[in-house]
């Protein structure tokens, strides 16, 4: 029985040390292979979502596109911290110690962290998807940014949105909204929403969830008040996508999506941002940083193309026309 | 270097919290899930007092109050309502998603503009510079591990232990068990609200959803460190500290091992059943008594 215990006891520590061991191992190496000329970058992602995974395709698009190849001089360090802050703090840890040339956070929370992280170094950091730099102290009020930091913003094309649903249903009095609370995003939607509804002559509903769980229950109740639904980039509420499609499918009320891979999934139509591109440009502005222009000197894009999305098939469904010129993206 | 550092800063900001997780979970025997909530209310707090432009040590003192405020909540309700332990910690957990997002103002504050304990002109013109965050939460922790120490060898905190050993004892002595329990779920909510303040102004910013999975955090540092305090000759809290420290650790190491995100978790699980395992939990029931 001594024995066994012993030999616990050695487990244990051997254990400790190795994983310290490992720790520091995978530092020493690191900081050899920085000689070489391979740029090496690390792209921090929140969370599992399509758009942000467009975010992050167009963003290797855009980096090649100015000359950043990815396996020929250009290592991509990928880390995704499934939406929760202790993870993302370490994955911008794991950047640092790894001494990559540039961070990309793609989404609010991921910028906040690395930038406080890299604040103590001279990495810069390029961020993208993210609707309010300025609330989130990533830019000043004129749009300079605060530091080793600069990006692109995702700003919603809501008025444009609001006139394309009037077209599509000119007898719409009332749109309903579903919204987290935990959003910082969502809540500045909303409230912008409100102020270009009012000018339109609509009146929004808004319906708050505080997680995935009460989406069920929340729709139920607001699909009985609205004659539409419509979608913002609420990754919680987007996320249940399915779930929302269904029950409004058994109420007879459209859904209109924010953003193109709402529309693939069956929302009737969108006002969409195409995120590809948005990670396009957001690339090219990284590679301007790669090729030594000061981040802290690049004021942060607001990107607002957007584009009339359809789904020719949903929109039948509910006997509605799409407008001229929409690009179909139903499958 | 800079993981090693990541790792401690990460791990001395949530062994705070599993000081006060250690109270509950082990010397109380309490599994108290308020913390999930206490956690982010003390970031919440702290947030809205230095944007009003008070000290961060104003805010520190005034979240760790709050803290234990809302663990005696917890306490009234399992004690006088006598609602079950679980349920009056995601009573209170509930709760406080609503009361954090009033007091915070929006779901993320940030506070880079913001002098914090971690970012001001003093720490600054020490210039230790890179090992800054560390040495100061070490300093921290270890203040709060000594006073936890001293204080469970006081009358209160020998009744404290009691109860969690013996209930039949403490009334015995004629003493109220409830109100012992109401103490230490104080306590321990005030250690996780302290956390929650210094690890907002380590981040720079407050995010409602930083609070989800403290509790699961804050038990599995406390059972490393149990189950190491079973083989190293240290007191429990200081197993404690070096349990949260390890988990970080896992956590890291899987992140560097550079597995596919959605994977991470799984790693990081694996890694901990692996230190358990090793280490051997014994039977539940055999109190590690030398704290």
């Amino acid at each position: 029985m001594k024995t066994l215990k012993t030999l616990n006891k050695l487990a244990t520590l051997g254990l400790i040390l190795a994983l310290t061991a490992c720790g520091s191992e995978s530092v020493t190496k690191n900081s050899h292979k920085n000689t070489s000329e391979v740029i090496k970058i690390g792209i921090g992602q929140f969370a599992e979502h399509g758009s942000l995974d467009n975010c992050r395709e167009g963003f290797i698009q855009g980096l090649a596109e100015s000359g950043f190849r990815e396996g020929e001089n250009l290592e991509i360090i990928y880390e995704n911290a499934g939406a929760d802050i202790g993870t993302a703090t370490q994955i911008a840890d794991n950047f640092i110690a790894k001494n990559v040339n540039l961070i990309c956070a793609i989404t609010t929370p991921m910028a906040q962290v690395s930038y406080n992280e890299a604040k103590k170094t001279d990495i810069p950091v390029v961020y993208t998807a993210i609707t309010n730099p300025v609330a989130a102290e990533l830019a000043d009020k004129d749009g300079n940014s605060t530091g080793n930091i600069t990006g692109t913003s995702d700003r919603l094309p809501i008025e444009e949105q609001l006139k394309m649903i009037k077209k599509i249903m000119p007898d719409v009095k009332k749109i309903g909204i579903l919204y987290c609370t935990s959003e910082v995003n969502s809540e500045m939607s909303i409230k912008e929403y409100k102020e270009r509804a009012k000018e339109l002559g609509v009146e929004i509903v808004e319906q708050a969830v505080t997680s995935q769980a009460d989406i069920p229950l929340a729709l139920d109740n607001i699909l009985t008040k609205v004659d539409c639904l419509n979608n913002i980039t609420d990754n919680t509420v987007v996320n249940s996508l399915d779930i929302m499609l269904d029950k409004a499918r058994k109420a007879g009320k459209p859904v209109f999506g924010s953003e193109i891979e709402q529309v693939k999934k069956g929302c009737v139509a969108s006002m969409g941002l195409d995120y590809i591109a948005l990670g396009k440009e957001t690339g090219k502005m990284a590679a301007k940083v790669l090729r030594g222009e000061k981040a802290n000197s690049m004021k942060f894009k607001i990107f607002n193309d957007s584009k009339l999305y359809g789904n020719e098939k949903a929109a039948k469904e509910f006997n509605l026309s799409l407008p001229e010129g929409f690009e179909e993206v139903g499958r | 270097m800079t993981i090693i550092l990541g790792i401690l800063t990460e791990g001395l900001v949530y062994a705070i919290l599993s000081l006060g997780v250690y109270i509950t979970y082990k010397i109380l025997d309490f599994p108290d899930l308020s913390v999930d909530g206490t956690f982010p209310l003390g970031a919440a707090v702290t947030v809205s007092i230095i944007m009003k432009g008070f000290s961060p040590l104003l805010a520190i003192v005034i979240a760790t109050l709050i803290g234990v405020l809302f663990g005696v909540i917890t306490g009234i309700i399992h004690v006088k309502f006598r609602i079950r332990d679980l349920i009056s910690g995601i009573i209170v957990m509930t709760a406080l998603y609503s009361i954090n997002l009033r007091i915070a103002g929006r779901a993320n504050v940030p506070l880079f503009s913001k002098e914090t304990l971690f970012d001001n002109d003093f720490l600054k013109s020490l210039s230790i510079g890179y090992y800054t965050d560390v040495i100061l939460l070490l300093f921290i922790v270890i203040i709060f591990k000594i006073i936890l120490d001293f204080y469970l060898k006081t009358k209160s905190g020998l009744l404290l232990r009691a109860v969690g050993d013996n209930e039949v004892l403490v009334t015995s002595l004629a003493k109220n068990k409830g109100n012992v329990k109401i103490l230490g779920l104080a306590i321990a909510n005030g250690f996780a609200a302290l956390a929650g303040s210094i690890y907002c102004q380590l981040n720079g910013f407050f995010e409602i959803s930083m609070g989800t999975g403290t509790v699961v955090i804050g038990l599995a540092n406390v059972i490393i460190g149990i189950s190491i305090a079973k083989h190293i000759k240290l007191k429990a809290t200081t197993c404690v500290v070096i349990g949260s420290i390890i988990y970080k650790a896992c956590v890291s190491l899987a992140i560097s091992l550079g597995l596919v995100a959605s994977d991470l978790k799984l790693i990081t699980a694996g890694l901990l059943f692996l230190i358990l395992a090793i280490s051997g939990i014994k039977k539940r029931g055999v109190k590690n008594d030398r704290a």
